[in-house]
């Protein structure tokens, strides 16, 4: 998959510049966009897998991965199949952080930010290719593990489901976090029905309270 | 004469056809269902191959901790149902460990050793070991050395999976699997896994480019189905698919996710019905990391820079264990344009094999530049071999006895080339003769050893022209000798020569270009005085190696004008930190040092104009990046100052020490950074402790420092167990420092639940927090 642009607008908003960013700000972004993109190899895989609702949650057929919680039962709601995504910038990305921010904080920061936009953009581009080959269905939005009350204990028998390790070399730590940092997992529920618009962002965002995004009246996506 | 051998094919497809359940655990089956592996190994002997792996691919103690069996129960019950199939070998098979070694995972280097280490032991009976679908050199080489140092000198295979791009998942190229794994001392190294036999061809093909090792070719039948994940080709296309592997010499084949033993039947077939085709590569002297490979056909640039020898700065840098410091000395000659780095740590009063083991890790966690390792110090040496990842440059051994016995061994044991320095114990001959034969005694002792005649290059020794002119002359006429006579590749520190004259830079730079011309490969230089390295680009220009001159005009070409420098007679040192100019804000304080004192700087401009951009931070008026942005300003500001507080011996800016880290399993450090840049433009020293931070380092460093305020950061909520562990063994063994923690999941309210002192909800509150503490 091939990204040739950050998606600035959003990279700068992860930031908190919120005027117009000044010469030395945007010298720093032509030379962290050129070197992030440059380091990462963007890919993805998924899963599409019949779902089945039991009471203990929505099990994802032919895996050992079990969805709980009210969120994602309300959010694949009249859903049949899942596509299980797992989509990351490679270990690339994790580099070009490393050395920007060994250079200056500021670059790192700021490829830091510029990562996790094209994060965003690879997720679209993927959802965008996979939703193609199913037409006669209609695809709910990505829902990820960690958000509303979905835990994140399940990314590991995600990554099993999609074989995420073999496939695109996502593996999880000790800690339970994504590696390459800048990596996603997500589902997408695929209904033969029209999907009533659901709640969104906020309302299932466990750091709705404290969000400065919110406080400032907008939203983080 | 070469002989074919077969492997196996698929088992877990195999598996899950015979009930396994999906997300079912193969490895256990060793246990529960031993009958049906050993039928799947009897399918793959009865179908014609040679060896068998063991049903074990993922049996390590990360992965098989839920099973509620023992690594050594599994791997031991494995190894009988393949030896019960009749088969002639059995290959214990080893896959990836399932968690990213450091510096993009957590997981350390050691204890990717101590996992493999288990494997190996549990898997004696075996008659050889497999490392397979490996993605990350630096764990294939934990794997390797485990297998070396524990598998009673069995033979060891390794193959890797390579996407199309001829690259790993990790980005490491074939080039660096190949000289890294040879120079490893393993027995055979291919590929397996992540593409089909059609889109291996080229991978293959370029293997076998690089490695005179036996190579093997363990392809899927096909690519995976993208929606249904199933493999699709048959046995007949699958076997004709070995046709040009055949004729490119591998050796060794088999087939991986997809394929059953009708395939290995086929493809056996096929094989037994050819000959092996001889190889005779050619591998050119060549040094690497994982993704990058620097061959040495043509000058290539060392950067002399990591070197504390007359540089009181990077003296201060070691004792201070500032990494980042050496980090930026590193990526700055990378940037002048330094092909390979000599790393030299050493200083009389630090612990040398913990620096090198540190200054490794940092630098190859930022840059893929090679490394030559420079230090007399054996232990450094091996700590520093053991973890860097790829074929690196010792530097150096000489034609003494000790020398030779001492380095050359460890030169081998890890696959490195060394630099061999043309002296012993009666010193440095005055002759281009007497080097010459001292060179031939390295050489002779090298190969004797086993190491390549391409990984031996020569140091003929710069003396100053000042001090023994007549000298300079011999050291070129060794250069010529070596080259031309022996075959081998040259290095020469070249700065030595204008020792104690004038114009000095007129000096090295004639000189390089001499020795360029009597036949120099390696030049040891500072690249960031742009003549040197213009030096090399000009010889590579007119020595018709830089073909139809592209390098040169790609960078002298387009040469600009320099930016119009802003009008800095009127620019004060505030108002460029506080506009975020770096080289203004440094160049500021250079010329305020020729009149004001240090200190004056720091607390009459430096200070107050970083309270002013704080102060607007907290407005509103500006946001983190600006923030961040006068930070560096003045951190360039604040470099002037500390090298000229080092060069006139007048001690450091110290308003008081505060460790830093992120805390054990959590590996974003940005905010953590960005803390630490703004508590040293206030002038507190900071001990950065990194990220993933165990509690015990965080109190190791409190009580070795008697620091008084410990900052912790965590940004998952799955790491906030981790702070509050190490906040309580602070309190007990810390009583006397004061906690501040933050981080992006982190609420005042959790804080104060795991007894931290304070929260601070950016890093301009920690500073607050920190002149509160310290009193300001």
């Amino acid at each position: 998959m091939m990204l040739t642009s950050v998606d600035r607008k959003q990279a700068f908003r992860y930031l908190g510049l919120h005027d117009s960013p000044d010469a030395v700000m945007l010298a720093t972004a032509d030379r962290c966009e050129r070197l992030l993109l440059a380091a990462v190899k963007p890919r993805f895989a998924y899963q599409v897998c019949p779902l089945t609702f039991t009471p203990e949650g929505i099990l994802c057929e032919g895996s050992t991965l079990l969805l709980q919680g009210q969120d994602i039962r309300t959010h694949l709601n009249g859903c049949t199949q899942g596509i299980l995504l797992c989509a990351t910038l490679s270990a690339g990305a994790d580099t070009a952080i490393r050395r920007a921010g060994a250079e200056d904080v500021l670059a790192g920061m700021m490829t830091d930010a510029m990562a996790s936009a094209l994060t965003e953009q690879l997720c679209d581009c993927a959802e965008k290719e996979i939703l193609a080959q199913f037409p006669e269905l209609y695809a709910t939005w990505r829902f990820s593990p960690g958000y509303g009350d979905l835990p994140l204990a399940v990314q590991g028998d995600f990554l099993h489901a999609v074989n995420a390790g073999r496939r695109v070399g996502v593996s999880l730590s000790d800690g339970g976090m994504l590696v390459p940092t800048k990596s996603v997992t997500a589902i997408i529920g695929l209904s033969e029905h029209p999907i009533p618009k659901g709640k969104r962002g906020c309302a299932v965002c466990k750091a709705a309270a404290s969000c400065p995004y919110r406080a400032k009246g907008e939203h983080c996506k | 004469m070469t002989e074919f051998l077969m492997l196996d094919g698929g088992m877990g497809t195999i598996l899950q056809a015979k009930g396994l359940p999906l997300g079912g655990i193969p490895e256990l089956w060793n246990l529960e269902q031993p009958d049906i592996i050993t039928s799947v190994h009897r399918a793959y002997v009865e179908a014609g191959a040679d060896v068998v792996y063991t049903n074990t691919f993922g049996c390590n103690r990360l992965k098989m901790a839920r099973t509620g069996h023992s690594v050594q129960e599994l791997i031991a019950a494995a190894v009988t149902n393949a030896r019960r199939s009749g088969t002639k070998q059995v290959a214990l098979d080893i896959g990836p460990i399932g968690q990213m070694l450091e510096p993009t995972g957590t997981l350390r280097f050691e204890e990717a050793y101590e996992i493999f280490k288990e494997q190996i032991l549990a898997g004696q009976d075996a008659d050889l070991y497999v490392l397979e679908t490996m993605s990350d050199l630096a764990e294939v080489r934990a794997g390797v050395l485990a297998a070396r140092e524990h598998g009673g000198g069995k033979p060891i295979f390794v193959t890797m999976s390579f996407e199309e791009t001829g690259r790993t998942f990790t980005g490491c190229c074939i080039p660096s699997m190949a000289l890294t794994l040879e120079g490893l001392g393993v027995d055979a190294i291919g590929v397996n896994c992540s593409l089909g036999p059609e889109e291996l061809v080229p991978i293959v093909e370029e293997l076998c480019r690089w490695t005179t090792l036996p190579v093997i070719v363990k392809p899927n039948a096909g690519l995976p189905d993208p929606v249904t994940n199933t493999y699709h080709f048959t046995p007949e296309r699958f076997a004709a698919c070995m046709k040009p592997f055949v004729e490119m010499g591998a050796v060794i084949f088999g087939g991986c996710c997809g394929t059953t033993p009708e395939h290995i039947r086929a493809a056996a077939q096929f094989i037994r019905s050819s000959h092996p085709v001889e190889r005779h590569p050619v591998i050119p002297s060549a040094v690497c990391t994982p993704n990058r490979t620097v061959i040495i056909d043509q000058p290539r640039i060392i950067g002399e820079r990591i070197n504390p020898t007359g540089k009181k700065r990077f003296q201060q840098a070691l004792r201070e264990h500032d990494t980042d410091y050496i980090l930026g000395q590193a990526l700055q000659q990378i940037d002048a344009g330094a092909d390979i780095l000599d790393v030299n740590v050493g200083l009389p009063d630090i612990d040398e094999t913990e620096m090198m083991q540190t200054a490794v890790k940092a630098i190859q966690s930022v840059t893929d530049t090679p490394l030559q390792l420079d230090t007399t110090n054996a232990a450094a040496l091996e700590a520093g071999l053991r973890l860097y990842c790829g074929k690196p440059i010792v530097n150096s051994v000489n034609g003494e006895e000790s020398s030779l016995n001492t380095v050359l061994p460890l030169v081998k044991k890890y696959g490195a080339a060394v630099v061999g320095l043309t002296l012993d114990k009666d010193g440095i001959p005055k002759t281009a003769e007497g080097r010459f034969a001292i060179a031939e005694r390295i050489l002779k002792r090298a190969l004797s050893l086993g190491i390549r005649h391409e990984d031996v290059y020569i140091d003929c020794l710069t003396l100053t022209a000042s001090a023994e002119q007549e000298g300079v002359m011999e050291t070129l006429h060794a250069v010529e000798r070596v080259k031309k006579e022996l075959g081998l590749r040259t290095v020469l520190g070249v700065s030595n020569i204008s020792f104690g004259l004038p114009s000095r830079e007129l000096v090295t730079r004639n000189f390089l270009t001499m020795a360029l011309y009597a036949g120099l490969d390696l030049p040891i230089i500072n690249p960031n005085t742009e003549s040197m390295t213009a030096a090399v680009r000009t010889y590579k220009l007119l020595a018709a190696i830089d073909k139809n001159a592209e390098d040169f005009i790609a960078f002298y070409g387009t040469e600009q004008k320099p930016a119009p420098v802003q009008n800095t007679t009127s620019l004060t040192l505030g108002d460029a930190v506080m506009a975020g100019l770096k080289n203004e804000s440094g160049s500021l304080t250079k010329a305020l040092l020729a009149e004001t004192e240090p200190m004056q700087i720091v607390n009459g401009e430096l200070i107050p104009a970083l309270d002013r951009v704080g102060a607007e931070y907290e407005k509103g008026a500006i946001f983190l990046p600006q923030l961040i942005s006068a930070a560096s300003a003045a951190q360039a500001a604040f470099e002037v100052i500390k090298v000229y507080l080092s060069e006139h011996s007048e001690g450091t800016v110290d308003r008081g020490t505060i460790v830093l880290a992120t805390v054990k399993g959590d590996i974003h450090d940005i905010g953590k950074n960005i803390v630490k840049i703004l508590l040293e433009n206030y002038g507190y020293q900071v001990i950065d402790l990194g990220k993933d931070v165990p509690c015990e380092t965080v109190v190791q460093a409190t009580v070795q420092s008697h620091a008084p305020l410990v900052g912790l950061s965590a940004l998952m909520t799955t790491t906030l167990p981790s702070m509050e562990e190490t906040v309580k063994l602070l309190r007990k063994q810390c009583p006397w420092c004061k906690t501040v923690v933050g981080g992006a999941v982190l609420t005042p309210e959790y804080a104060q639940r795991i007894g931290a002192d304070f929260y601070a909800k950016d890093a301009k509150e920690t500073v607050d927090i920190a002149k509160r503490v310290f009193g300001a």
